[in-house]
């Protein structure tokens, strides 16, 4: 008999970055990197965990941004033209690395590996939705929603008609993509403002997740510690990041991802290599980029040593069973002190697993069979699985928090982003005044399509990454053009849906460039 | 402070007229000048504690190397302001608010007319109530402080936590006598610590839950001595004790420029081995056949390592019957 269950929660989602009037934008790299780093490495991995017949269980969010992205086909077309050149970078290093055979290993590994991605990428009819819902609809993956673009809540505090809308648009959109309404929701940045979960029951929406502080600072005291979930006073529940087995993953000291025979992420033949070899694979303005092959292991010095990925593979298979171990004691202890089986909740920003931590997926899969194979002590499980299983859980009004930096929310509001917000609340505001002036329009033609385009362009200046970004300080100059140009946008919108005159062909313009969420319906901003 | 308000003085703009602008691009020269820098970013990160690392792994997410130089839209700046007297609060953390505020011009105006000589003595002022547990009807707070925020139209306010606050931005007369111009909306710091209240229904006892707040936070299962232990890892927990310097351990130095530079310097050597024959002749190269171009010239690039390196070429003429070999033999050392 189990002594507790574990529950893995991978955290996918990029901004919405589409620019279909440049051949060529850096900032969608973005999306080629983690598409072949890090959700085909995953697919690749769940695939094989199925065809050994290995019952793993695995939660996993897809935000709505990465979803339109995933399946929108100007970025499909333009990622088989990435991963092509890649090949192409391959055959040469292949060819380059004659002579220097720790390299040229390395070379044909990475060929090998990107022809996989082409494959699989193909196989899936160049959408990789089709994989996620295919593991769903087989009961090993659960698939929850996140916020329409990833806006911050407890920062829309005083525009709560912009978290509902946030919501509903996510809920449509899953359901859209996925057949079926999603069951839970991964709060942005795990940012809970009390209140919000109201929002989330009108949805359907049956948990949630929120930093360890989240619950341990709840009113009442949660009896479980972060162990189990608790209810709000809605019933939506709250289930809270236990921060011991987030450590093994996340510390850059003691986690497992700065072992030194782990790939090195800074170090990339992009920026290594003769620029005018490198040139065709790197931005065609000839700024240096990561092409994805890294020759050199993080060695612990600055002299690096050549990647060698058989080692690293047995250091991954070592670091899943001292992962899987540790859990076990965790549980074993607090089944003790409990005297019930507790939960363990270990989420994670999916990227971390292959882009940032190349060997992530493959420590999962040894994770994964190890927890099938060698032991009885825990058991993974989803959420839902585990409230329907136990449906009785104490009621906790959970602590304002985030997963960000300091675990509030400092992160979105400093001295280099806290100008926004004044912009974002008087867009939300003139959002829900036109959404109910306009609330018994029938499809009339050109309008609906303004009212509709403005509450895109208010949602996608909503993103927290632009606010992100300009926190960490660094390339901000994108995050500062990307706000601006949707509150713009909106702006425009509004002024021209009050004079009733609307500029139809700047309208099919920035409809045609900002056409996330086809089916949007302006009416739930309120 | 003075930092902030020298930002917000730069956003000067009018308002965008809508109709005539499209959103064309337009090569401009220069990229937009950076004007909300760094601020407090760098200081505020040597105060590490949770969310650093995945501060750190989700900037990779964004790794592009500098910023494109690719055209750019004529945009319009944002408005500056929108015409409304209008204040609202925000928190930022267990201790901080944020507020932000509008006065109109012609707000000033009519308090000018107003006072007469006495808005000459005023100073703006920010009136900060703690409304706890009560329905605020403006003189029923259980105490409030004034901050003298001059001509800044935001502000970031020390607090305290588990507390509900309210803000009015306003003018302090020289007599004292303070004039509201507009009231934010109520917020509520959170809690920095557990709450005092348990649930008679989901009692446990103190011991127990420290040891359960203790490995929540993943410390592990040290023995804990209720209060105490609570207390000190409360106080180890949000002074960065324990933090992680976050990416220094992690990444390798090449390509940023750390805080204390080292100065830095590689070299590496490639060969070019290039030749060409007839069109349709075969050439192998260390007995791999290579591609030739439709002129029959060819070239190659190999890193070149320490050691010796024997490169046959071998060119075989279309016919089979000549063929010519030339063996460069090419020696690198390092001093």
């Amino acid at each position: 008999m189990n002594k507790g269950y574990l529950a893995i929660v991978l955290h996918g989602h990029l901004p919405f970055v589409r620019h279909p009037e440049h051949e060529n934008f850096l900032e969608e790299d973005w999306l080629y990197e983690a598409i072949t780093e890090t959700y085909i490495p995953l697919i690749v991995v769940f695939e094989n965990l199925v065809k050994d017949r290995v019952d793993f269980r695995l939660t996993m969010t897809l935000s709505p941004t990465l979803i339109s992205m995933l399946t929108d086909g100007l970025l499909q077309e333009r990622y088989l033209k990435h991963i092509n050149r890649l090949i192409e970078l391959a055959h040469k290093e292949v060819d380059r690395t004659r002579w220097q055979p720790e390299f040229n290993i390395l070379a044909n590994f990475y060929l090998g590996r990107f022809y996989q991605a082409r494959n699989t990428f193909e196989k899936y009819h160049c959408n990789l939705i089709n994989a996620f819902k295919l593991f769903q609809d087989l009961g090993k993956l659960e698939i929850i929603t996140c916020g329409a673009t990833h806006g911050y809540f407890p920062l829309m505090d005083v525009v709560k008609p912009s978290v509902r809308a946030q919501v509903k648009v996510a809920v449509s959109h899953y359901e859209k993509n996925f057949g079926r309404r999603p069951k839970g929701i991964w709060l942005p940045e795990c940012g809970y403002n009390p209140g919000d979960d109201e929002i989330l029951k009108e949805s359907g929406i049956k948990y949630f997740f929120t930093d360890a502080h989240g619950l341990l600072h709840g009113t009442p005291r949660p009896k479980y510690g972060v162990f189990a979930p608790a209810y709000c006073k809605s019933g939506v529940a709250c289930f809270a990041r236990d921060l011991e087995s987030s450590k093994q993953v996340w510390s850059s000291i003691e986690g497992y991802p700065g072992d030194y025979l782990y790939r090195e992420f800074y170090r990339d033949i992009g920026f290594d290599l003769d620029f005018d070899y490198i040139k065709p694979y790197i931005h065609p303005d000839g700024i240096r980029i990561s092409t994805g092959m890294k020759y050199f292991r993080i060695s612990g010095r600055d002299d690096k040593l050549p990647y060698n990925p058989h080692l690293a593979q047995e250091k991954a298979a070592e670091h899943a069973g001292n992962f899987m171990f540790n859990r076990q004691k965790q549980v074993e202890y607090l089944y003790d002190l409990m005297g019930k089986k507790p939960i363990i909740i270990s989420p994670y920003d999916a990227e971390l697993y292959g882009h940032w931590w190349y060997e992530g997926p493959m420590w999962l899969d040894f994770l994964m069979r190890k927890v099938h194979f060698d032991q009885k002590t825990i058991s993974m499980i989803t959420p839902s699985e585990y409230l329907g299983d136990n449906p009785r859980n104490q009621v906790v009004t959970p602590s304002m928090s985030s997963w960000g930096w300091k675990g509030y929310s400092e992160m979105w509001l400093q001295g280099s982003n806290d100008w926004v917000y004044r912009h974002l609340h008087e867009a939300s505001e003139r959002m829900t005044e036109l959404a109910r002036q306009h609330s018994q329009n029938g499809s009339n033609g050109v309008m609906t399509r303004a009212l509709n385009q403005a509450l895109r362009e208010l949602l996608l200046a909503q993103s927290s990454d632009w606010a992100f970004i300009l926190g960490t300080g660094t390339h901000t100059e994108y995050a500062v053009k990307r706000t601006k140009e949707h509150l713009v946008r909106f702006t425009n919108l509004y002024e021209q849906v009050k004079a009733n005159a609307i500029d139809e062909q700047w309208l099919a313009d920035i409809e045609y460039k900002d056409n996330i969420f086809a089916d949007i319906d302006y009416r739930v901003h309120q | 402070m003075v930092l902030l308000r020298k930002i917000k003085e730069r956003i000067k703009k009018i308002i965008p007229k809508s109709k005539e602008k499209k959103a064309k691009p337009a090569t401009t020269a220069k990229p937009k000048k950076r004007v909300f820098g760094k601020a407090a970013v760098s200081k505020q990160k040597d105060a590490v504690l949770l969310g650093t690392q995945e501060v750190a792994v989700g900037k990779t997410k964004f790794s592009t190397p500098a910023p494109t130089k690719e055209t750019r839209l004529i945009m319009e700046e944002l408005p500056v302001s929108y015409g409304k007297d209008k204040i609202a609060l925000q928190i930022r953390d267990t201790h901080w608010l944020h507020t932000y505020w509008e006065v109109t011009g012609q707000t000033f105006e009519r308090l000018k007319h107003q006072l007469g000589i006495a808005f000459n003595g005023a100073r703006m002022n920010l009136r900060v109530y703690d409304v706890s547990h009560i329905v605020f009807n403006g003189t029923n707070a259980h105490r409030f402080f004034d901050l003298d925020v001059g001509y800044a139209n935001s502000w970031y306010v020390e607090t305290a936590p588990g507390r509900s606050w309210c803000v009015d931005i306003g003018l302090l007369l020289a007599s004292g006598e303070f004039i509201k111009i507009a009231r934010s909306n109520i917020v509520y710091t959170p809690l920095d610590g557990p709450s005092s209240i348990t649930d008679e229904e989901w009692m446990i006892p103190e011991e127990m839950f420290a040891r359960l707040y203790g490995m929540g936070f993943g410390f592990g299962r040290t023995s804990p001595v209720g209060k105490a232990w609570q207390e000190r890892m409360k106080q180890a927990l949000f002074s960065g004790a324990l933090a992680s310097p976050g990416m220094a351990s992690m990444a390798s130095p090449v390509k940023k420029v750390p805080k204390q530079r080292k100065f830095w310097f590689w070299v590496n050597t490639e060969l070019i081995v290039y030749g060409g024959t007839e069109p349709d002749a075969k050439v192998t190269v260390q007995g791999k056949e290579i591609p030739l171009r439709p002129d029959g010239t060819f070239s190659l690039r190999f890193a070149l390592p320490d050691g010796k390196q024997v490169i046959p070429c071998k060119a075989v003429a279309a016919d089979k019957l000549e063929e010519q070999t030339i063996t460069p033999i090419v020696t690198r050392e390092t001093k």
